[in-house]
This record gives C-alpha cells, sequence and structure tokens, in this order.
C-alpha cells in the first residue's frame, strides 16, 4: 500500500506542511513542491506493476493491542478505504502526475514577479494528491469528499485582486459546489437502494425514474467538472481571470482527466444506459461542441477563447463515451489525453504571450513569431492539433470518435438512425475550431508586429521547455496513433477493437517530411537567401499604421447574420449561462417576498395570524385523515 | 516504404498529378475561351506558366511578414493536395498494396491545401490578403458540413464502410450511386462543394482578382507562386477524381474503361467550368447562405429519399 500513501497522502500533506512556510521562499515552496510531484511520479509510474482488482488499504497501525476502541475504529474505516486498480485508473493517475510535475516546473518561471497567488504551490499539491485519491478510490464517499475538496482547491488558485477575478472565482465555486451537492444526492440514492457505496460493485440499470435521477445527478457532478453544457460557464471566465499556470493545470488538464474519468465510470461501468440516455447524451456532447466553438469564434481576449475551447472539446469525449461502443470509448479517452496534452499547452503558450507582452488582447498583438520562435512553434503544433489537422493527435482522436460514430450508426435505434447528424455536427465543430485557432495564431504570431512590440523577446526555457515537451508528445501521438499509441495505451483501457477504416500515420507523416525536405531543397537550389524583400502591395496605396485587417474582425460576417446576431446578443447578455439564469430567478423571487416586509406591525400580525390558521387546517386533515 | 515515396512523387503522385492537372487547367481554360468565342491557348501553356514561375521569375519576399511560415505554407499545400490525390487514385488504379486511407482521412486531407493558403496569407502582413484568408476560411466553414453530409451520404448508400475499397466494391455491384434520384440529390451540393473547394467562380471571393488583387496569393509569387499553382492542378485532378470514386463507380484502368474514366473526370471538369463561366461572383455572406440553407436542404431531401429506399 505504500505507493498509494506517496501518490495521495504525500502531496496532500506535503501541501499542508508547505502552508506553514513564510513568505518570500516561493522559490523553496516550489522546489519542494516539484520535488514532491516527482515522487508521486515515481509511484505512479509503479503502480503499473500492480494487479488489476480492488485493493484495500490497512489503516490499522502494527503494535497496537487488539480489541482496543482506536483499533476497531481503524478497522472500521479501513473497510471503505478501498481502492480501484485498473488500467483505467492508473493511466489517469500517471497523467496527473505527469501534469502537475510539468506545470511546476512552468510556475516556477512564470509566477515570478507576478501579483503572486498567496500559496500557489502548496494548492497545487492538494489538488495532486486530491485528483490523484479521487481516481484511485472505489469508494463514492470517499470519492465525493475528495472530489469537493478540489472544489476549493480550484477555487483558492484564481487571485481575487479585482472585482472581475473575484465573480469569476466565486462563480466557480457556486457552481462547483452546487454539482456537488446535487452528487450527493445520486450517492444517496445508490446508497438507499443498493446498500453499497462501491462503484465497482454497481451495475445499475437506467430503467426506473429513481435509477436514472442518480445517474442526472451524478452526470451532472462530471459535466460541471468537466465542462459540458450547460454547466460549462465557469470555464470561460476563470481561464480569463486566472493565471496561465492555474487554468493549465485545473481547467485544462486535471478536471478533464477527472471528470471524463468519472463520466467513463458512470457510462460504462456503474450503469447501464437505456437508448433515449444515449440519444441525450450525444445531444449534450454535440451541443457543447457548438455553442462552445462558435462563442470562441467571436472572442478578443485569447485565454477566453481558450477556455471557451476546453468547453468545445468535452464535447468530443462525451460523445465517444455516450456511444458506448469500444471504438467510441477508445475515442472519448484517447480524445480526453489528447486534450488535456494540447489545451494545457496552449494555455503555457498563452502565459508566455502574456508574460512576454504584457498583453491579453488579440486586437494589440501579431506578428510575434521572429520574436518568440519556439512558442511560435509549439503554439502551431497545438493550434493544428486541436483542429483536428492529419497527422495529429487531435485528428487521431476525433478519427477514431467518427469511425465509432458511423460504427455506432450501423446498430438499431433512434439515436443510432440519425448518425449522419452526430457525425455532421462533430465534424462541423472541427471546422469552426480550426476558424478559431487561425484567428488565435494569426492574431498573436502572424502578421505585421505593431510598434510597440518592438522589445518582446522569447520567454526563459523553464517557460517555453514545457510547452515545447507537451508538442512533442502531441506529434508522437499523433504520428504513431494508430499504429502504436492506440493499440499498446488506448486499447488496455477498456478492450480492443478493430478500425473500420485506414489511417496509416506513419506513412503520411514520413511523406509530409519528405515533402518538406523537398520544398527546402528546391528553396535552396533557388537561393532563398538572396530573395529580395519588398514592402507589401496593397494596389498601390502608401502602407500606414493602421492599413491593417485585423483578426478580430474576421468573423464579423457570421455574428451579423440575422439568426446569429439575435442568439450572439442573448448570449452576451448571459442569458444562456446557467448561473446568471439561477441568479436573475432568486433575486427576482428574493425581490417579491421582500415587498411583504412593510415594516407594518399589524401586517406581520395578520401573516402570522394566517399562518397559524394554514397550519391549522394542514394539522387537523392529518387528524381526520 | 521506397514504394509509398514512389506512388507519392511519381505515379500517381505528384508528377503524374501535376502533368495531368495541368492538362485539365488548359481544358478548362480552352472550354473558357470558347465560351467567350476566343481561341484560348495552346495545349502547353500551363507548363509554361508554372515553368516560367518557378525557374524564370524573382521570388520577392514580404519584408515585414513571418518568412517561414510564409515559404512552408505553398509546400504543405501541395502535400495535402498530393497524399490526398495519392489515396483517392490508389484503389481505383488498382494498386492493392501498401498506402490507403479511409474518407474521413481524405476529407480531413483535402482541407490541408485550404488551409495552408489561409496561413500563408495571414503571415505575409498584407490586409488584402487577409481579407482573403478571412473569406478563404468562411467558405470552409460553409461547404465542410455539406461536403461531410454528401459524404456521409454516400456512405449511408453503399453499406456503411467508409473504406475506398468498398465503398468502390458496393458501386460495382449495386450499381453506381448517381443512378438513383438521392444519388442526383447529392450530386449537385457536391459539385458545388468541390466548386468552392477549387475557388472557381462563384465561390472566388477569397483571390478575387479586380477587388482584393488576388486576396490570399496577392504577396505570392516566383517559386512560392508556382508550387501554389501546382497545388491548383493537383486539386483539379483530385476533387473530379474524389466525385468519380465517390458517385460514379470510379476509375478504371483497363481498355475501353481508360475512355470511360476519363470522360469522367472530364465531364466533371466541363460542368466546373460552364458553372464558372455562366454565374457572377457571390459575396461571402451569400455563399454562406448558399451553402447553409439551400445545399444542405437539398442533402436532407436526399436523406429523406434515402430512407424511403428511392
Amino acid at each position: 500500500m505504500t505507493e498509494l500513501n506517496y501518490i495521495i497522502l504525500l502531496p496532500i500533506v506535503a501541501g499542508i506542511i508547505l502552508f506553514a512556510f513564510p513568505r518570500g521562499t516561493r522559490i523553496l515552496k516550489g522546489i519542494l513542491a516539484l520535488m514532491t510531484g516527482l515522487v508521486a511520479l515515481v509511484f505512479a509510474v509503479r503502480l503499473f506493476g500492480w494487479e488489476n482488482g480492488i485493493h484495500t488499504a490497512d489503516l490499522v497501525p502494527a503494535g497496537m493491542a487488539a480489541g482496543s476502541l482506536f483499533n476497531r475504529m481503524m478497522q472500521g474505516i479501513s473497510g471503505f478505504c478501498t481502492f480501484n486498480i485498473d488500467p483505467l485508473s492508473r493511466f489517469i493517475t500517471l497523467c496527473t502526475t505527469v501534469f502537475t510535475v510539468l506545470i511546476t516546473v512552468y510556475s516556477l518561471a512564470c509566477m515570478k514577479g507576478e501579483r503572486e497567488i498567496r500559496h500557489f504551490y502548496p494548492y497545487v499539491l492538494l489538488t495532486l494528491g486530491l485528483t490523484t485519491g479521487a481516481v484511485l478510490t472505489d469508494n463514492l464517499l470517499f470519492f465525493i469528499t475528495f472530489w469537493g475538496i478540489l472544489g476549493i482547491t480550484l477555487y483558492k488558485l484564481i487571485p481575487g485582486h479585482d472585482e472581475a477575478s473575484s465573480a469569476a472565482a466565486k462563480k466557480t465555486l457556486i457552481m462547483i459546489g452546487a454539482s456537488d451537492g446535487i452528487m450527493l444526492l445520486g450517492i444517496g440514492i445508490i446508497w438507499r437502494i443498493y446498500g453499497t457505496l462501491s462503484m465497482s460493485a454497481l451495475d445499475i440499470p437506467t430503467t426506473y425514474p429513481v435509477l436514472v435521477a442518480a445517474f442526472l445527478t451524478l452526470v451532472t457532478g462530471s459535466f460541471t467538472k468537466a465542462g459540458a453544457f450547460p454547466f460549462h460557464t465557469w470555464i470561460p471566465d476563470y481561464t480569463q481571470k486566472a493565471p496561465a499556470a492555474s487554468s493549465a493545470l485545473l481547467p485544462a488538464s486535471l478536471d478533464k482527466l477527472l471528470g471524463i474519468y468519472f463520466l467513463a465510470r458512470l457510462c460504462v461501468d456503474m450503469f447501464i444506459l437505456e437508448g433515449w440516455l444515449v440519444f441525450v447524451l450525444l445531444l449534450i456532447g454535440v451541443m457543447t461542441i457548438i455553442f462552445a466553438v462558435m462563442m470562441a469564434l467571436i472572442q478578443h481576449e485569447y485565454k477566453k477563447l481558450l477556455g471557451y475551447h476546453a468547453v468545445s472539446q468535452v464535447g468530443y469525449m462525451v460523445v465517444g463515451l455516450a456511444l458506448g461502443t469500444p471504438l467510441g470509448i477508445a475515442g472519448g479517452l484517447f480524445h480526453m489525453i489528447n486534450n488535456a496534452i494540447y489545451k494545457s499547452g496552449l494555455f503555457l503558450v498563452a502565459g508566455n504571450v502574456e508574460k512576454a507582452t504584457g498583453k491579453n488582447d488579440l486586437d494589440h498583438l501579431g506578428g510575434l513569431s521572429k520574436a518568440m520562435p519556439i512558442t511560435f512553434v509549439a503554439a502551431l503544433i497545438f493550434a493544428l492539433s486541436i483542429s483536428g489537422v492529419p497527422p495529429l493527435n487531435g485528428f487521431a482522436s476525433k478519427w477514431l470518435i467518427y469511425q465509432g460514430i458511423i460504427d455506432f450508426g450501423t446498430q438499431p435505434g433512434a439515436a443510432n438512425q440519425i448518425w449522419y447528424i452526430w457525425l455532421g455536427l462533430a465534424v462541423l465543430g472541427s471546422a469552426l475550431t480550426l476558424a478559431s485557432f487561425i484567428k488565435f495564431v494569426a492574431g498573436i504570431f502572424l502578421g505585421r508586429k505593431s510598434k510597440a512590440l518592438e522589445k518582446v523577446r522569447e520567454v526563459s526555457p523553464l517557460m517555453w521547455g514545457p510547452g515545447i515537451l507537451l508538442a512533442l508528445v502531441c506529434l508522437v501521438f499523433g504520428i504513431f496513433a494508430a499504429s502504436w499509441v492506440v493499440p499498446r495505451i488506448i486499447m488496455p483501457l477498456y478492450g480492443s477493437f478493430g478500425y473500420t477504416g485506414i489511417w496509416q500515420s506513419t506513412t503520411v507523416s514520413m511523406l509530409i517530411l519528405a515533402s518538406i525536405v523537398l520544398g527546402v531543397l528546391i528553396y535552396w537550389l533557388a537561393g532563398v537567401r538572396r530573395f529580395r524583400t519588398d514592402e507589401i502591395f496593397i494596389g498601390g496605396e502608401t502602407t500606414r499604421d493602421q492599413t491593417d485587417f485585423p483578426v478580430t474582425g474576421f468573423y464579423k460576417t457570421i455574428q451579423d447574420f440575422r439568426f446569429f446576431s439575435v442568439i450572439y446578443k442573448q448570449a452576451e447578455k448571459k442569458w444562456f449561462d446557467i448561473y446568471d439564469v439561477t441568479a436573475k430567478i432568486v433575486f427576482s423571487l428574493g425581490n417579491l417576498l421582500s415587498k411583504a416586509h412593510t415594516g407594518v406591525l399589524t401586517a406581520y400580525a395578520i401573516w402570522i395570524f394566517a399562518g397559524l390558521v394554514l397550519f391549522m387546517l394542514i394539522l387537523f386533515q392529518f387528524i381526520i385523515l | 516504404m521506397l514504394k509509398d515515396l514512389f506512388y507519392f512523387l511519381v505515379y500517381p503522385g505528384l508528377l503524374f498529378a501535376g502533368v495531368a492537372g495541368g492538362f485539365l487547367s488548359w481544358f478548362d481554360r480552352k472550354i473558357t475561351a470558347m465560351v467567350q468565342f476566343r481561341k484560348g491557348p495552346p495545349l502547353l501553356q500551363p507548363y509554361y506558366d508554372f515553368l516560367k514561375l518557378l525557374l524564370v521569375k524573382e521570388t520577392i519576399l514580404p519584408a515585414n511578414g513571418s518568412r517561414g511560415m510564409f515559404l512552408l505554407a505553398p509546400v504543405l499545400a501541395v502535400f495535402g493536395a498530393t497524399v490526398a490525390c495519392v489515396l483517392i487514385l490508389l484503389p481505383m488504379l488498382g494498386f492493392h498494396t501498401g498506402f490507403s486511407g479511409d474518407l474521413i482521412v481524405i476529407f480531413y486531407l483535402l482541407a490541408i491545401p485550404s488551409l495552408m493558403y489561409i496561413l500563408g496569407a495571414v503571415s505575409s502582413g498584407n490586409p488584402l490578403a487577409a481579407v482573403g484568408a478571412s473569406r478563404e476560411i468562411k467558405l470552409i466553414l460553409s461547404y465542410e458540413l455539406t461536403f461531410l453530409l454528401v459524404v456521409a451520404g454516400v456512405i449511408l448508400k453503399s453499406g456503411m464502410s467508409i473504406r475506398m475499397t468498398d465503398l468502390l466494391m458496393t458501386q460495382e455491384t449495386g450499381g453506381a450511386v448517381i443512378g438513383s434520384v438521392s444519388g442526383i440529390l447529392l450530386f449537385i451540393p457536391a459539385v458545388f462543394c468541390i466548386q468552392a473547394k477549387l475557388g472557381l467562380i462563384p465561390f472566388d471571393m477569397a483571390e478575387a482578382e479586380t477587388e482584393i488583387n488576388h486576396g490570399c496569393f496577392i504577396e505570392y509569387s516566383g517559386i512560392c507562386y508556382a508550387l501554389i499553382k501546382l497545388s491548383k492542378y493537383i486539386l483539379l485532378l483530385t476533387l473530379p477524381a474524389f466525385l468519380a470514386a465517390l458517385f460514379m463507380n470510379g476509375l478504371h484502368w483497363d481498355g475501353i474503361h481508360i475512355l470511360w474514366s476519363v470522360l469522367k473526370i472530364l465531364g466533371v471538369v466541363l460542368l466546373l467550368t460552364l458553372i464558372r463561366n455562366t454565374n457572377p461572383r457571390l459575396k461571402i455572406h451569400q455563399a454562406m447562405k448558399f451553402f447553409f440553407l439551400y445545399m444542405n436542404l437539398l442533402v436532407i431531401i436526399a436523406y429523406i429519399l434515402i430512407a424511403l429506399g428511392i
């Protein structure tokens, strides 16, 4: 059991100890956090040597008198401390620790000189321990405990230094907290009916309304954590205001891993889904894809744009898992890991750009590709990957999901018969993602550089290092996707399957390499160094400072469409935000009730009397019946 | 490995597709000339154009842009067009060894040239190129859904397989997809989609010569522009061949079938040429409306007919 101690308890304990460190020891705390993360990583790797199955933690200390009160208590607790070690939980644990280590390295350089989040590293370590705890535990009560505290660390990882960021933090806490409360209800239902809280022992049919309710409450929690429609609205606000390292850690990677892990457990292990629930999940999946990406299209702030994409990609995972076929589940899980890689990479890139320029608006950026070449290459790879351009990893997982959808369409059922709608919307979402990432890449790195950005230089290696590492993983996972990554890493998670299509990622990558070599050769033979450079030609006009067509204006046509413009206006008024809508309802109810508070004594007396009469009437009814 | 490289670079890849695409480009220009009562260019004109750009003309780079991306984009555009061409032609030309890909892969690879035109355009730093790029990406958004639904409709009609060989096999035994009412209804949007993919009138708003000086390609010259021209030639072969595979029982490369195959490709190109010569350029929002409303409506009707078995 020592591995589990090192993976779960060590980060939590170390995190708590780090709280006690005084201010001004930021570097020391960072290095300690990094070391803790590395230890956890080593033991997460060692977890792969374990046998599959349920492991019970033995909490009774050696040498304690048998039969004593404490002994019996610990024995009782041990019965609940069960851990489910299977390929999926091992894999997620490994990914969690890897991402935490990378982002800790990044934040060593990134947090320097910034308006510091107090106790950043302690909260990162707590997040690590709690996430691995939630992933490994088999007991729903332990799970909800870990999961719930994660909401608080998420809340504390955003600095509340002005009104907008405090509001974003509050929104996050309320939405996550509310979903945790709803989940408790589902766990209660399961306990009442099945008498067990062990996830692995459950196999619940969704034929009775109360069991469907249990499923829906738990799915709500998973959707809020991962960020699926309509519970996603905290993510764009969070990423807009939080530092890049926090966004890369939680909404981009760990929350996705955990949320989708739980969704996989729900859809595949704990519940048997009826046809109509599959339909609902698919609908939510494609709605998440399309709505979020449409919002991303019109953003001006690049961190908020990335936040909407952190939502939109979840749609693909939900679609994949909802399909329920081995192909679909593998696609969903592969997309989850790919998304964690490129999305946290993108947030690191965003952090680099913010650090180097101090601007977070696409309108004021552009032309940084020469000043920040390494960041640019990483950003380009991530952007092409998330848009699903072959042969990168984002394409590989989308390819699996699309195959899954078509394969799903061969079976009877209402949701199966309209497979082309799911496929069409998923592909449209991918095209829209491409569109908004052209905006991202072109707006920051390509085009003309403004005078204000002349002094911008590449950030320190500690900051671009993690990004370029993640970009390499993107390449490797893409190039060897069909031949190595899927069979070796993804298939063990939920069983093997055959592809219905053909994707020779390695050959195509080799051909890309060949074409680039050929292209370089042609340019070299033609003497690329001697190519003349000249000012741009704009139809004979002279180029002035304001001669520009900024990327933020690219999609104005779409925004101005009669139908879309209405939707966008309502969306800007937050009418599609479940948080704001709920707030509006609650406040209007409050206003209604406050009208009764007139301050006149007789009015209060009448209310009390009326209440008493009502009360008596109800009681009377009971007595008669 | 070497065989794949041969397929990619020589036959049916870069060399073959470049030459055949150049011929199709001549065919297109000749028909255009005939429509306009002109004489038209000689047969070798497209090759002259290409070689002149490649060997003679000076290459000028934008002073204030991202040169690496600007130079890389045409190369990758040629790559995308060629690899899609190889994946489409190989199973039809009777090669069943080595290199292959399914319809989803081909669909995604076919988007690479347009994407690279856009990246090249925005890295030039020219505002007119940026206008062109923004129109190109909006055009992609508008036709991509229709094109996918067309491909999905063909998949639906030919036994739910996404492999090219299965698609050709089912058409071999069960008749060409275009031989039914729903097939024709799917073919019409498909033609418009490839018209838009090729950037031909009425969907040439991204490179409108008279308005934004060739838009996306305004800054390209010399070798870079030669590569872009090459990618356009290859696409002019690839996309009609893809339509032939999807709808017209593919191409066959033996005996009298060679004639039919050539006629299929020429027929599709003729259709494209006639559309481009009889229509004015649309504005981008008109194009979006055209695909989103009308073409998708046609596809939906086709799906209903498929469900009814017509």
